[in-house]
């Protein structure tokens, strides 16, 4: 009896020391079949506080934002020096005059803005003023400290325009709301909605390739031509700060 | 004290006196200013009619023609627009207004105010309009410009919402300042 009980309390399993193992076999096991996901999540965690941060993003965006200026600036010289082979018009890039705009009626049938820059800092009538997105309008008028700016909004602007995708001329028509309308002269122009608008290389008003705005609506209603909605890129009702362009014309 | 006492009579007068140039010159700086938050859909009341209408009631039609004309010049000279006026609707309107203190001897009722200054807004908003679709006319597109007709709506509705407010005082500061100052 007693030699029966001896050999029952030595069995393997009645030994907390196996039990052990076996738990570590298993874990390692489930180790195994899992690829290790349990140690690349606990490595997760803690390397979490030395990831790359906030701070190299940064530097990366700055180092592409250089980058982009830098491309730019070398596409710009590009364009100035294959303008200047084949003879066309440009924009003396030297030129800017910032303005803050210190009236505006953006509204009804008076487009305007007036700025506080005028013929005593050198702005002359047929300046360009450009704005954040774009193209603004022309400087019609100006005083000693101020310039007088008709925006492409108003009846009275009328421009000559590129739809670079279709490469085709158009006029851009004011019409005293906040969608100036765009005029092809041809019926079987292919002009679809999100096409890009910008100012014509023809155009003797305005240097060529500043963007102007999008295409937001097609009407094919008439006869022998299609006109466009304009959405523009430059919102004259919320823009504080311009630039006038000078224009060597 | 009797002095400083004089010199602030003299300019009380002086204030009460020209009240009318002091009112007048606020509406070339409002027409400018443009707030946009007294806006809606972007345009703004017809500022001018406020002033133009106490003004030609009290003094009549031919006053009222001839600021009617002062107040154009000095509008147009504001706005670039060189192909288009404002000079008629405002003429009109002056002689118009005018004419209301000949039929009627009661006082108007402020919101009568509101609906005139209305119509006077759609006066002139329906003339400008005219000469922009004359001067396009020639062009064979302007029918596009018959949307913005939302323009004139916009103004008038905005023109006859504050008349009221504004009118009234105006009139009432106007007849204050025409009466007899004892000396």
């Amino acid at each position: 009896m007693l030699g029966i009980r001896r050999i029952f309390a030595s069995r393997w399993w009645h030994k907390n020391k196996n039990w052990r193992f076996f738990a570590i076999f298993l874990f390692l096991v489930f180790v195994r079949i899992s690829k290790g996901a349990f140690y690349k999540d606990f490595y997760y965690f803690i390397s979490k506080p030395f990831w790359p941060g906030q701070f190299q993003k940064e530097i990366i965006l700055e180092s592409s934002d250089q980058e982009y200026l830098i491309k730019l600036n070398l596409l710009k010289k590009d364009n100035i020096r294959l303008r200047q082979i084949l003879s066309l018009q440009e924009s003396s890039n030297d030129e800017h005059i910032s303005a803050a705009v210190i009236s505006r009626k953006t509204g009804s049938w008076w487009r305007q803005i007036i700025l506080n820059k005028g013929s005593n800092d050198g702005v002359e009538i047929g300046n360009i003023v450009i704005g954040p997105g774009g193209l603004l309008g022309r400087v019609k008028n100006t005083s000693l400290f101020t310039s007088s700016v008709t925006l492409i909004t108003s009846p009275e602007s009328k421009l000559g325009v590129w739809v670079d995708r279709i490469q085709i001329n158009g006029l851009l028509v004011g019409l005293g709301d906040d969608y100036p309308s765009l005029i092809l002269y041809s019926k079987d122009a292919d002009i679809k909605i999100g096409d890009i608008v910008s100012s014509s290389p023809a155009s003797t008003l305005l240097p060529p390739n500043i963007p102007i705005g999008i295409v937001q609506s097609v009407d094919e209603t008439l006869k022998s031509k299609k006109t466009a909605k304009i959405s523009l890129l430059a919102k004259p009702h919320v823009i504080d700060w311009v630039q006038i362009l000078k224009v060597n014309i | 004290m009797g002095a400083n006492f004089e010199s602030k009579y003299l300019m009380n007068k002086f204030f009460l006196k020209k009240l009318y140039i002091i009112s007048f010159i606020f509406i070339p700086i409002i027409f400018l200013w443009h707030p946009n938050w007294l806006g809606f859909l972007g345009v703004q009341p017809y500022w001018p009619l406020f002033w133009l209408l106490p003004w030609s009631i009290i003094n009549g039609p031919i006053n009222g023609l001839l600021v009617g004309l002062f107040l154009g010049l000095i509008l147009d000279s504001l706005t670039l627009n060189e192909s288009f006026t404002q000079i008629p609707g405002l003429i009109f309107c002056g002689f118009l207004f005018g004419r209301i203190k000949l039929h009627s001897d009661f006082l108007l009722g402020h919101f009568r105010y509101g609906l005139i200054c209305s119509f006077g807004s759609f006066l002139c908003g329906i003339l400008y309009f005219l000469q922009i679709l004359f001067r396009n006319s020639s062009d064979s597109n302007f029918l596009m410009l018959i949307p913005s007709v939302k323009n004139i709506l916009a103004e008038v509705f905005l023109t006859g919402f504050f008349a009221p407010f504004i009118c009234s005082q105006l009139l009432r500061m106007f007849k204050f300042s025409r009466r007899k100052i004892p000396q």
